[in-house]
């Protein structure tokens, strides 16, 4: 058919109700709100990686759905998460983004988490040790053991990730949630200490969610001429897309010819722990973290939706701990290629969902986007985005596709 | 692309003075009167210049064979001093090469250089300081209907340069552009 008028333009599309969504789950703020509520705070975000606080007393601070918290390292050297407010009159605590309690602060003392309003002082493992003319003003009606910190669900897993849950009681554990899809990278990512030498951030005027499937879609290929010259051949369209339980899709491996990208070079060399040379493994995480290793270099985003039409996106590279400082340079250098804030790809990425955001602002004509191509499940299959919306129509009680209506299992497997 | 020289505004009456001002249009006047530091500052501004016009060729051939250019920042996120980006010369050459492959936003990038300090190391060699703050007048990058024409603050940091002198011509031999920035939101395909 030809160019449409209205009513062609916004009918249903030819295809089962799973193979496309409504544009208002990446534009409508109620339905924002919502998702902050009924998914971010219930479910596990990795907020950071160890090496980031790798001293007793280190700290890193970071928020969910809103919240700030603080991370921080005790001197028994587990790793602890609070939230990152001061149960007197609500001051954000800590508000570096990293540092060391070692050190005092104006207000207060070496080894403690001081708020500087009024100094009260919290230990590393949230307990509130101070409070400041605690008995003239409080006499004996509140006490420090009544005002600790709140402390939250946090495990550091998956290669070394600090992960979180504002949720006390999480649906599922940690590795239940999370162990299958990482089963194809987990004997690389935990054989040694890993540690992060690459950090930006994005703030774009797009949804979440379509940066998260920027991250599962391959299809995109097309917009990225390194990927077309470096993968493009039989192996790599054998690639499979594989659906793990809790919305998580990993994206099978084969073995990437850098080479042909004029000035880049194969990373054999230097392949994580228990990889053949140059292989390329993703891993998608509900509701929006991805792990992806290209050979040499580990990168994950952790996506910090904003609003319903604005996204923080962090990005990390990761080497191992015990790299050369040339074997990290020769890592750095990879990552950077393609992925680092002057690499050839996230740039026409991330130039891909703010152009998708672009027309999708809250308000505008609600329409369909499209994620209906069957290839065997293999890289240009949608089978991920479609594995997604299923696990978020679930989470939200909302169809995909018709977002007033109650989700329903059925509609979801019809057409799989 | 061909440099155009800048033109002095009407009425501005260039000397040897203030020939700096208006690179390209008095070549001549330089003589050796200037002095190596003198041909330091003009080589960066003359570099700011080929980069603002996106004459990429234009900005190498300012560059020694031997040329290393690499972007860096502080985090103190993870507390570790980055590297965005590190080419050589041929590297910078294959991708300036290959952009046009390559999908990018193309709104115009404005440096503005200050040359705060340059440092001699006999006749030879020159270090210099200089402060670079980069505007980005959006084009297509978000809604050009709605943004097209609007500058925006892209950059921050300093350029740290190592030159060298020979035949009166100032050549860079390394350029680190050290970022204050860690939010850089889409990035970009081109040398900054
Ligand atoms: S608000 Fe923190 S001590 Fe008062
Ligand atoms: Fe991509």
């Amino acid at each position: 058919m030809a160019a449409k008028n209205h009513r062609q333009w916004t009918a249903e599309p030819n295809l089962q109700m799973n193979e496309w969504v409504d544009s208002r789950i990446y534009s409508d703020p109620q339905i924002f709100e919502e998702e902050l509520q009924k998914i971010f705070k219930k479910t596990w975000i990795p907020v950071c990686h160890e090496s980031e606080l790798p001293k007793p007393y280190d700290f890193r601070t970071t928020s969910i759905a809103r919240e700030p918290i603080v991370v921080c390292r005790g001197p028994d050297n587990e790793v602890r998460a609070f939230l990152n407010v001061c149960p007197h009159r609500g001051m954000i605590i800590e508000r570096r983004p990293s540092g060391s309690f070692l050190e005092g602060q104006p207000s207060g003392n070496p080894k403690r988490m001081t708020c500087m309003f009024h100094a009260w002082q919290y230990d590393m493992k949230g307990n509130c040790v101070y409070i400041s003319r605690e008995k003239e003003g409080f006499q004996d009606r509140l006490c420090k053991e009544d005002v600790g910190l709140r402390r939250l669900r946090c495990e550091v897993k998956f290669g070394g990730f600090v992960w979180v849950n504002l949720d006390d009681n999480p649906k599922v554990s940690l590795e239940d949630w999370a162990a299958p899809a990482f089963q194809c990278l987990r004997k690389s990512l935990d054989a040694e200490p890993l540690e992060v030498f690459h950090y930006h951030k994005a703030v774009v005027n797009a949804n979440y969610k379509l940066w998260h499937d920027t991250n599962c879609e391959f299809y995109h290929d097309f917009m990225h001429y390194h990927n077309r010259v470096t993968g493009f051949n039989d192996a790599y369209f054998a690639r499979k897309n594989e659906a793990f339980d809790h919305g998580h899709v990993v994206v099978g491996t084969f073995q990437v010819n850098y080479e042909k990208y004029e000035g880049f070079e194969s990373r054999a060399a230097l392949s994580f722990p228990h990889l053949p040379p140059n292989q390329w493994y993703m891993i998608d995480l509900f509701p929006g973290m991805n792990f992806n290793l290209r050979g040499s270099a580990l990168r994950c985003d952790i996506v910090t939706p904003l609003g319903p039409d604005k996204v923080m996106i962090e990005y990390r590279g990761l080497g191992l701990k015990r790299d050369t400082p040339e074997e990290r340079m020769t890592r750095i250098n990879h990552h950077n290629s393609i992925w680092g804030p002057f690499g050839r790809n996230l740039h026409e990425d991330l130039i891909g969902v703010q152009g998708q955001g672009t027309t999708m602002l809250p308000g505008s004509e609600p329409r369909r986007i499209l994620h209906g191509r069957h290839e065997n499940q293999t890289i240009h299959d949608e089978n991920g985005m479609r594995h997604y919306y299923e696990e978020w129509g679930r989470w939200m009680n909302r169809r995909p596709s018709k977002p007033d209506q109650p989700f329903s299992e059925a509609i979801a497997v019809a057409a799989e | 692309m061909e440099v155009r020289p800048v033109q002095p505004p009407a009425g501005f009456i260039v000397n040897e003075t203030n020939a700096r001002q208006c690179p390209g249009v008095l070549e001549t006047s330089w003589g050796n009167a200037v002095d190596a530091a003198n041909l330091v500052r003009d080589a960066i501004y003359r570099s700011t210049i080929a980069l603002d016009q996106q004459d990429w060729n234009g900005w190498l051939e300012q560059c020694d064979d031997e040329f290393q250019y690499a972007i860096k920042s502080w985090s103190p996120e993870i507390n570790k001093d980055m590297t965005y980006l590190a080419l050589d010369r041929k590297g910078l050459e294959n991708m300036i090469k290959l952009l046009p492959k390559h999908n990018t936003d193309h709104s115009p990038l404005t440096r503005h250089t200050s040359v705060y300090t340059v440092e001699m190391n006999g006749d030879a060699i020159a270090h210099a300081v200089s402060s670079v703050i980069i505007y980005q007048t959006l084009l297509d990058g978000i809604n050009s209907h709605i943004d097209a024409g609007e500058s925006r603050l892209f950059l921050v940091g300093k350029y740290i340069d190592k030159l060298k002198i020979k035949d009166n011509k100032a050549k860079f031999i390394s350029r680190e552009v050290r970022l204050e920035n860690r939010r850089l939101d889409k990035g970009s395909h081109w040398p900054i």
